[in-house]
């Protein structure tokens, strides 16, 4: 066990990392790389305001899509801010990052302790909606491929297997590194994904912001 | 439909496939908020077939299977990329990446337009365009002649009105949709009279160029597409004009101000304007004369996509409605301007005919709902498309309104210096 667990903390970790980033990077760069050559029309006709107002239209609720569905938008933006601040700022993962080679810490900014659970069922009980609603709501379904329930899994399971290992005592000799295991393959999984979402969204708006910005408006 | 050259596919798709439409295929959440957004969709009673999300599934695969497909495929294909979208971009305003949907709809279209797999409709007016570079094979000749017999009808009106033909140096060529001529010379004719008393310094061409409608684009021919443009591009460089004007026509102001950069590769070198930027300049700065509100039928606007959400020009519109109109009333609220529903007559649809025509109608419902929840007489759309599409929604649905063009409404409220008239 302790092989395994030496193994997934170590150099599977480092795998992990290095696809994200690795990953992220080379699909941000082979966008701009077939923009450049395909996609002129984009680059003849940028403006900043364009770009970071339709950003900030979509990051934060202040769009037509929030006004149409509100419910859904609004579980997505709680989804989506929880999903990030959790891994950031629990204690247990800022600790972990000081002990790493890298030496970081920003305990200032750590989430008080009894958040933690909240925030992580949150993350857990809106992916569970997500999942339901792909199965039920027949526009969804239609669309729906086995890895679009997947990946709901996917995402899901490094905070319950979080949960598990931080406040219960479920196969706790071997809990810490499946929720490792968890967190690696959504690593991994999201630049090879449609979770590179993350990062694909700010290039995809821009091009949309560029095509109502040419046309006189922002959307 | 006779063999399919699945290398060509292939190299297409490893040449053309740009990033806006290989991102937007790769990020999709599958999330369906396009859904109700739109009017196909939503006129089919929810049909999830509709989803626009679904609709782009073909060139997903066909990227997948890197173009080997059958016959069958593209057939299938076809029946969803021509008769069920008519790349308005509604779903893109709605979809939180701002995926590009008619884009993707609109690359599958070149793909199997490549192939010689075109609706009967456009694969004709493509054949017309590279013969002679109008929609409907009129000759050179017969165009100067209904310009010219425009124009005698004009001075009868007012003596000291003109169409300049191929005047080198004026400040704008005049381009029209070529139904005019054939259907519609009014049109031309009530152009020419408001363009006189703005006192603007225009012109038509005379040689093919003088036809913006470019259905071409909607056929997937880029090739012929690019022509079309090409060839109004030429004309204005010969005659030395700093503007090009658009008729009132959607797609034709897409077509030449917004695609045709993409299709040259870089901006023209001339300005591209739509006759509804033109009209709200004239009555703002009042070059024309109107009695303001003369228009007293109730009446609504249709926004066309290709001039209020891909033009830009919504706010232009409504400023016209509300100078020329004393009951305006706009469709429903977060429904207009540049989220107005599609009128489902564009994308080609008209042109198309045969069995689309019947799509057309169906999926034009929410339109039809749109226009009956206003109450509305009468419909203002600067549009051939939405006009024609209107026209055949209210037989279809009874909603007993007339459709008008802007020219018409103007034409109606002209006030006219009386030296400029013709003596009793």
């Amino acid at each position: 066990m302790e092989a395994i667990s030496g193994f997934v903390e170590g150099p599977l970790l480092w795998a992990a990392w290095i696809v994200f980033i690795g990953g992220s990077i080379i699909r941000l760069i082979s966008f701009f790389r077939r923009a450049k050559q395909r996609d002129k029309i984009v680059f003849q006709n940028f403006r900043w305001k364009y770009v970071l107002l339709t950003w900030l239209r979509f990051l934060l609720p202040f769009n037509q899509t929030v006004a149409k569905n509100p419910v859904f938008s609004i579980l997505g933006y709680v989804f989506h801010l929880c999903l990030i601040v959790v891994p950031l700022f629990i204690v247990a993962h800022i600790m972990y990052w000081e002990e790493s080679v890298w030496g970081w810490s920003w305990y200032s900014l750590a989430l008080p302790d009894s958040w933690t659970p909240v925030l992580t069922w949150i993350v857990i009980g809106i992916g569970a909606v997500f999942f339901i609603r792909r199965l039920v709501r027949p526009e969804v379904r239609i669309l729906s491929k086995p890895g679009d329930y997947l990946l709901v899994i996917v995402t899901i399971l490094p905070f319950l297997t979080g949960f598990l290992a931080s406040h219960t005592s479920f196969l706790s000799d071997y809990m810490r590194t499946i929720h490792i295991l968890c967190g690696e393959l959504m690593l991994v999984l999201i630049p090879l994904t449609k979770l590179s979402h993350y990062m694909l969204f700010f290039p995809s708006r821009m091009v949309i912001g560029v095509e109502w910005g040419r046309r006189g408006y922002v959307a | 439909m006779g063999q399919i050259d699945t290398a060509l596919i292939k190299k297409t798709l490893d040449e053309k496939l740009n990033a806006r439409v290989k991102t937007g295929l790769d990020i999709c959440a599958r999330c369906a908020l396009c859904a109700d957004t739109c009017h196909f969709y939503r006129a089919s009673g929810n049909d999830p077939q509709q989803v626009p999300s679904y609709k782009i599934r073909w060139l997903r695969e066909l990227i997948k299977r890197k173009g080997k497909v059958d016959e069958d495929f593209l057939k299938e294909m076809y029946e969803t990329v021509y008769g069920q979208c008519t790349m308005c971009r509604r779903c893109s305003l709605f979809c939180p990446f701002g995926i590009d949907i008619a884009s993707i709809i609109g690359f599958s279209r070149t793909l199997l337009a490549q192939q010689g797999i075109m609706p009967e409709g456009l694969a004709k007016a493509v054949e017309n365009y590279l013969a002679s570079g109008n929609q409907m094979a009129i000759t050179d000749e017969d165009w100067i002649e209904t310009v010219k017999w425009m124009e005698e009808e004009l001075q009868e009106e007012l003596p000291g009105a003109s169409i300049p033909i191929d005047k080198q140096g004026a400040d704008l060529l005049y381009t029209v949709n070529a139904r005019e001529p054939k259907f519609y010379p009014m049109d031309i004719q009530l152009a020419a009279k408001i363009f006189y008393l703005a006192g603007e310094d225009w012109t038509v061409s005379s040689k093919p160029g003088w036809d913006d409608t470019n259905l071409a684009m909607f056929a997937g021919h880029v090739q012929a597409a690019t022509h079309v443009v090409d060839l109004t591009r030429q004309r204005a460089l010969e005659l030395g004009v700093k503007r090009v004007a658009i008729t009132e026509c959607g797609h034709a102001f897409r077509s030449l101000k917004f695609e045709a950069p993409v299709w040259l590769g870089g901006p023209l070198p001339f300005e591209v304007v739509h006759s509804v930027d033109l009209f709200a300049g004239y009555i703002r700065s009042g070059r024309i004369k109107i009695r303001e509100q003369c228009f007293t039928e109730p009446v609504t606007y249709q926004d066309p996509c290709n001039v209020s959400r891909n033009g830009g020009l919504a706010e232009q519109g409504r400023y016209l409605m509300k100078k020329l109109c004393a009951d305006f009333r706009d469709m429903m609220p977060d429904h207009n301007g540049n989220y107005n529903y599609c009128c489902c007559g564009g994308g080609g649809f008209i042109p198309m005919a045969g069995p689309f025509r019947e799509r057309r109608l169906t999926g034009g419902k929410v339109k039809a709902d749109q226009i009956k929840a206003t109450g509305a007489k009468f419909v203002v759309t600067p549009c051939h498309n939405c006009y024609d599409q209107i026209r055949d929604l209210s037989e279809k649905y009874e909603l007993g309104v007339k459709v008008v063009q802007f020219k018409e409404i103007i034409n109606d409220c002209l006030i006219i210096p009386d030296e400029l008239k013709a003596e009793e």
